[in-house]
């Protein structure tokens, strides 16, 4: 079986500055992939490389075995990708209810279509209202979604990214500002609506990625240094050098 | 009881839900009936000449607000695609054998094809980006066509244009639009087709991620939609109804020239909608109402008529963004609690204080303009009815006076005035 996602050789640069230096990781499908580092460790610069927002300079990225190299990030979408940002990013001016729908639209086969009307669609009203379910928002349905508050935001970025069926789901730091209660409403969350799916995350909160996650690799310095089971990662010697002692220590 | 379902605007959710009315009948219903009654209200020919040119701005501003309110693209030179469709129409016009064949209301119907054909061509560069890069193109663009118009004199007529004749076409149910008030209602359809086709485009899949787009183009790339197609294909339906209002121009006036692809007139289109406020639907039509109004009737009381245009667009961008139609919405709140009587005493006050402030300036503007401009050993001038002597100090007391006495008003009760408003609105918070 081909892995859902697999980075070899992979490497970014900013000018003379090397982000991403030589990544190689191989992502089985229906895993949940925790990618954890420190600070400045390149971690965004590789989701963004692997969603197409930035082209990589040199190695390969595969989705189901298909190379991604000079797709855009619409491209890859469409073959079953999808992601969430880091810093909430959702369509503040439409209502709750229109961002969901909006991100069914292409799965749903409407792509550039200007002759039917989404409203008078039940597939993609109650498809829509489904997810609002499963994101628990239907009680904000008709509010413009940039007036939620943050953890609803959070939990919307959730539900657009899920909503167009994608099985290769990829969140950057999902619970990045909450609070405790927050971060574990969020946290069961994703459990829920990934069920059956391929996650790949990027998280800072230990207790997240431990709760979460089945693979953990860990990213210092633009290289991975280790990957393996919650438990292996937690009890090599370099992660613990490198970066997480004590942090881990308390979960 | 179907009216109900389709009118009652505080359960959005349920008409949703219910699936079976889209398009909400009732203001299109009143639209259509005040169309078809309005020439018998207002029967003298000026009118009628006023009326066809509010219609041919309102499918003009609707069009270009699919380009600036719903897919949040700043054009500087949508004038050209309402031109060239109209100097397409005034070609077919003089082409007689053709044109013999072809019943004058399906005219329009060309000029969209040539409105979208030279959309899709611009297009396909031009929305590559949104933003800045989008509306330099747009500017040059507009430019480049516009100076077109004296070099490729057998297209575009040179400097005096390319005239013809509308009533050597087929007849039309015996109509020959030899009349203007027969003109008035091929208009008119035309209206009504164009205003409930791009009403029903904005409930699209693609008006809908044109919305998407405006908002946030890369959350939509990562939804799997281009947001250059998106805007593409937004440009292209706007230029298809820029033509349609190109056609009826020249349908209306018999020529075109020059004036009808500038910047002036591209940027005219850029005011209106504006104006009327690009955030709702009906919002350009509210503008392209105002500034015919405007510009024909002010402009036969004073010379300074585009003086005062560019003073209300600029009040307009600084205090109400949402342009004129913002300005409606934002009494709805107030409105549905059955509290907007309570702003009637407080509006009055303040902005009655306000009115007449801006009439004393006018009258201030009027006679410094009349006291520079008018003949030497010409004194008297009218104003309000008065006529006066404009080298004499009294009148310029007087509406001095009128002027600080009516901003002192306003200025003295705007916090009261403020205040009903907050208290108009503060109930809200309570009830939902």
């Amino acid at each position: 079986m081909t892995a859902a996602l697999e980075l070899a050789a992979l490497k970014k640069s900013f000018g003379k500055t090397e982000i991403i230096r030589g990544v190689g990781l191989s992502i089985g499908q229906g895993e949940r992939h925790a990618i954890i580092g420190p600070n400045g460790a390149g971690k965004s610069t590789l989701f963004n490389l692997i969603t197409g927002r930035f082209p990589q300079t040199e190695g390969t990225i595969r989705l189901h075995g298909q190379d991604l190299a000079g797709k855009a990030p619409f491209e890859i979408n469409r073959m079953g990708l999808s992601r969430s940002f880091q810093i909430t990013n959702i369509f503040p001016k439409m209502t709750v209810f229109e961002n969901v729908r909006c991100s069914l639209l292409w799965s749903m086969g409407y792509r550039y279509n200007f002759w039917s009307m989404v409203g008078r669609s039940r597939a993609l009203t109650e498809g829509a209202d489904a997810i609002l379910e499963q994101i628990n928002l239907t009680a904000r349905r008709d509010l413009p979604a940039g007036v939620l508050s943050y953890a609803e935001q959070r939990a919307l970025e959730i539900g657009i990214t899920i909503a167009g069926g994608a099985d290769v789901i990829m969140l950057d730091e999902p619970t990045a500002g909450m609070s405790h209660s927050e971060t574990d409403y969020i946290v069961d969350l994703i459990r829920t609506v990934t069920v059956g799916k391929t996650l790949v995350m990027v998280e800072h909160d230990m207790g997240v990625v431990f709760g979460l996650a089945d693979q953990i690799s860990v990213l210092v310095y633009g290289e991975i240094i280790a990957t393996g089971t919650p438990e292996a990662v937690r009890a090599n010697p370099r992660v613990q050098e490198a970066y997480l002692g004590t942090a881990l220590e308390d979960h | 009881m179907s009216d109900q379902i389709t009118t009652d605007p505080t359960k959005p959710a349920q008409r949703m839900r219910a699936g079976s009315m889209v398009l909400p009948l009732t203001p299109w219903l009143i639209a259509a009936v005040a169309l078809l009654i309005l020439p018998f209200i207002f029967t003298n020919n000026s009118a009628i000449t006023i009326m066809n040119q509010m219609a041919i701005t309102i499918i003009f501003a609707l069009a270009y607000n699919m380009l600036l309110g719903q897919g949040g693209m700043l054009s500087f030179g949508h004038a050209v695609y309402a031109g060239v469709g109209g100097f397409a129409c005034m070609h077919i016009i003089n082409a007689t054998d053709f044109f013999a064949n072809l019943p004058l209301p399906l005219l329009p119907i060309f000029g969209g094809l040539f409105g979208m054909g030279l959309a899709t061509i611009v297009g396909s560069f031009s929305t590559r980006k949104a933003g800045t890069v989008f509306a330099m193109i747009s500017l040059g663009v507009g430019e480049l066509i516009a100076a077109c118009s004296v070099i490729i004199v057998a297209f575009f007529g040179g400097e005096e244009g390319i005239s013809g004749d509308r009533t050597y076409g087929l007849p039309f149910f015996g109509v020959e639009f030899l009349q203007q008030i027969e003109v008035y209602y091929l208009i008119a359809a035309w209206l009504m087709i164009s205003a409930v086709l791009m009403y029903l485009y904005s409930r699209t899949p693609m008006g809908r991620m044109a919305n998407a787009v405006r908002d946030n183009p890369e959350r939509a790339e990562f939804l799997g939609y281009s947001a250059r197609w998106v805007r593409f294909y937004s440009f292209v339906a706007s230029g298809f109804f820029a033509g349609i209002a190109g056609a009826l121009f020249a349908i209306n006036y018999e020529i075109l020239t020059e004036e009808n692809l500038n910047t002036t007139q591209s940027g005219i289109i850029l005011l209106v909608t504006f104006l009327g406020g690009v955030g709702f639907f009906f919002g350009p039509i509210i503008g392209a109402i105002v500034f015919t109004l405007v510009q024909t009737v002010l402009s036969l009381q004073t010379e300074l008529w585009a003086f005062y245009l560019g003073m209300i667009f600029v009040a307009t961008v600084m205090f109400f963004p949402g342009g004129l139609a913002g300005l409606i919405m934002m009494h709805v709140p107030a409105w549905r609690l059955g509290k907007l009587g309570h702003l009637a005493w407080p509006y009055l006050k303040t902005l009655g204080g306000g009115l007449i402030g801006c009439l004393g300036a006018a009258a201030l503007i009027e006679m410094i303009f009349h006291l520079r401009h008018a003949s030497i050993g010409d004194h008297e001038m009218t104003l309000f009815w008065t006529t006066f002597d404009s080298h004499t100090v009294l009148p310029w007391i007087i509406a001095g006076a009128v002027t600080v006495i009516g901003f002192a008003i306003c200025r003295a009760t705007a916090p009261a005035m403020v205040e009903a408003w907050n208290e108009a609105n503060a109930a809200s918070k309570v009830t939902t």
